[in-house]
C-alpha cells in the first residue's frame, strides 16, 4: 500500500518540500496544500520589485506552471488545513474533506499581527503578507500621494523604499527607537535610519498609534503623542503569529510556533514542520530557534522533506537573510540576541560595513551592509565556530577568513 | 562565436581573482582559478548585481547580494534565488592579453 504525505502550507517551505520529497524518490500520493488561491511563490519580491511593479509575479513562481502536476503533486490551492488529528493520522480541510495521511509536514507559516485600535477596520488600511495584499496595496498607492507605513521592521522598511521610489510621501511611525531594531540592535538601526531620512522618508520612532480616522476610508493616523498625520493610505507591518491552530488540542508541542527536534519532527509521531512556523532544535545555537525568513524556508523545508524520507542528518543551516532598501544592501548570518557591543569591520558613516556579534571570542551573528562578500566568508567562521582575531576581523583590509585564530 | 574582444593584459587578472568588464552594452566577468580562465555575464539573473564583486569558492561563483550561486563551467545556477543561468563564453590568453570570444 502506497503512503500517503500530505504538506499543509503550500508556500516556499512547504512547496520546496513537496518538490525534494518526489526529487528524492517519494511515489506515494503526495497532497499540498494552499490557503492562497495561487500555486507556491516566493514572497520577497512583494515589498520590492513586485511592489514598485517592475517584475510580474510569474517570476516569483517557485516552479514553472505544470511542474506540480508533472510531478503528480495534488495542489489543493485556495483550500486550508483546518485541523489535524494523529490519533485517525487525519488532515481535515476547511471544507470537511478528511485526507488519510502517513505522514504530515506542517508548513503553515505566519499571519500578520493587526493593530487593535480605533478605526483600524477604515477602507485604505492595509498588511502586506499576500500577492493579493501586495496587488492592494499598488492598486492604491496608484492614485495616493501620501503614505503612512506603521512599523518599521524589514517589512516595513522594504516598503518605505519601495513606496518613496514609486514618489509617494511616506511618514512612518515606529514605536522602538530605531528601524529593524530588533534583529539589528541600536547602532546598525540609527543606519538605517539615516538611510531612509536620506532618502526623504520622514519617521517618528518611539511613537505608537493611537487611532485612525476618516470618513469613508483612512484619512489621517493619530499618534500616541498627539500628531495628526493626513494621509491617503497606510501599510501595517507591525509583526506576526505563527499558523499553530490547525495543532491547537493534539497534544503537539506548541511553543512559539511548533516545537520541533533538529530533524524537524514535532512532539507527535508522523508530524513534521519547516519554515516560519517551526521552532527548531538548531544543533548550532544550541537551543530553539524559530526563522522567519526566505533561506530557512527553502532550505528547512528541503530539510524536512528529507527526514520525512529518513534521512539522517540534522539541520544544520547558519541563517541567513537579506534586506534591500534603496541601493543599500543588508544581509544577516548567524544568530544574534544581544548586539551590544558589536565589533565593527570598516565604517558605519560610508555604510559598508560588517558588525559582528561575539560570545567567548567566536562569532555567532554578522550583519553586512553593502559588504557581501565579507559576509559570505563570515558564513564559514560561524559555522566552524572557530576562536578569531578581533583585529584582523575589524580590518576591512584584511581577509576575513585570516581572521581564524591559529592554534 | 564572434570576433575575439581584448579585455586587458593577461596579468589583470591574479589567480583566484576576478574583474568586470563592459564589453559594448555587456557586462563580461573573468575569474582565473587555479590557471583556467572563466568568463560570464556578470549580471546575476536575479537582481542585477555584479557577480565579480561576490566571492569565489571552487569553480562556483557566489553573488554579493543575495548568495546566488552559479558554476562557471556551464552558467548554471547551483543554490539561491537566480531565475536563470547565466552564459559563459570562451576566453584564453594570447600574446599577453586576455581575449573573450561573444555570442
Amino acid at each position: 500500500m502506497p503512503e500517503t504525505y500530505v504538506v499543509a502550507g503550500a508556500n516556499l517551505a512547504g512547496g520546496t518540500a513537496a518538490a525534494t520529497l518526489r526529487a528524492d524518490g517519494f511515489n506515494g500520493r503526495l497532497i499540498l496544500v494552499g490557503e492562497e488561491p495561487v500555486a507556491p511563490y516566493e514572497r520577497p519580491p512583494l515589498s520590492k520589485e513586485f511592489l514598485r511593479g517592475e517584475a510580474p509575479f510569474e517570476k516569483a513562481l517557485i516552479r514553472p506552471p505544470g511542474f506540480w502536476e508533472a510531478n503528480e503533486i495534488e495542489c489543493r490551492f485556495g483550500s486550508r488545513v483546518a485541523r489535524i488529528d494523529p490519533g485517525s493520522r487525519q488532515a481535515i480541510l476547511d471544507d470537511g474533506e478528511a485526507l488519510r495521511y502517513d505522514k504530515v509536514l506542517v508548513a503553515t507559516g505566519l499571519r500578520n499581527r493587526t493593530l487593535h485600535v480605533p478605526g483600524s477596520h477604515l477602507p485604505g488600511i492595509h498588511l502586506l503578507r499576500t500577492v493579493a495584499d501586495a496587488d492592494a496595496i499598488r492598486a492604491e498607492t496608484a492614485g495616493a500621494t501620501a503614505v503612512v507605513v506603521v512599523g518599521m521592521g524589514f517589512i516595513g522598511s522594504e516598503v518605505a523604499a519601495s513606496l518613496r521610489r514609486c514618489g509617494l510621501d511616506v511618514v512612518a511611525v515606529e514605536p522602538l527607537p530605531a528601524p529593524c531594531y530588533r534583529a539589528l540592535g541600536p547602532q546598525i538601526g540609527a543606519v538605517v535610519a539615516a538611510i531612509h531620512a536620506d532618502h526623504g522618508v520622514k519617521m517618528h520612532f518611539g511613537e505608537s498609534v493611537d487611532a485612525f480616522e476618516g470618513n469613508e476610508r483612512v484619512e489621517r493616523v493619530v499618534t500616541g503623542s498627539g500628531m495628526h498625520i493626513d494621509c491617503d493610505a497606510v501599510v501595517v507591518g507591525v509583526g506576526t503569529t505563527p499558523v499553530t491552530d490547525l495543532l491547537e488540542g493534539t497534544g503537539v508541542h506548541l511553543e512559539n510556533g511548533i516545537v520541533v527536534d533538529e530533524h524537524c519532527r514535532a512532539s507527535v509521531e508522523g508530524i513534521y514542520a519547516a519554515g516560519d512556523v517551526a521552532n527548531h532544535l538548531h544543533p548550532l545555537v544550541g537551543g530553539h530557534i524559530r526563522v522567519e525568513h526566505w533561506q530557512n524556508a527553502l532550505k528547512q523545508g528541503a530539510a524536512a522533506a528529507k527526514a520525512m524520507l529518513g534521512s539522517p542528518d540534522p539541520y544544520d543551516e547558519v541563517h541567513w537573510f537579506w534586506s534591500d532598501q534603496y541601493d543599500t544592501n543588508i544581509q544577516s548570518a548567524g544568530h544574534v540576541s544581544d548586539w551590544t557591543n558589536p565589533l565593527i569591520r570598516g565604517d558605519l558613516e560610508t555604510r559598508s560595513f560588517v558588525a559582528f556579534s561575539l560570545r567567548d571570542g567566536r562569532i555567532v551573528g554578522a550583519v553586512a551592509v553593502n559588504r557581501g562578500k565579507d559576509l559570505r566568508r563570515s558564513i564559514a567562521l560561524i559555522k566552524a565556530k572557530a576562536v578569531v582575531d578581533p583585529a584582523k576581523l575589524a580590518d576591512p583590509d584584511t581577509d576575513i577568513r585570516s581572521a581564524l585564530a591559529t592554534a | 562565436m564572434g570576433e575575439p574582444v581584448t579585455l586587458c593584459p593577461a596579468d589583470a587578472v591574479a589567480d583566484l581573482e576576478m574583474k568586470a568588464f563592459a564589453v559594448g552594452p555587456d557586462h563580461i566577468a573573468v575569474a582565473r582559478i587555479g590557471g583556467e580562465l572563466y568568463a560570464f555575464d556578470d549580471t546575476c539573473t536575479h537582481a542585477a548585481c555584479s557577480l565579480a564583486e561576490g566571492e569565489l569558492e571552487g569553480v562556483t561563483v557566489v553573488c554579493p547580494c543575495h548568495m546566488g550561486q552559479y558554476d562557471l563551467k556551464t552558467g548554471e545556477v547551483l543554490d539561491g534565488p537566480p531565475p536563470d543561468p547565466i552564459k559563459v563564453y570562451p576566453v584564453y590568453e594570447d600574446d599577453g592579453k586576455l581575449m573573450v570570444e561573444l555570442d
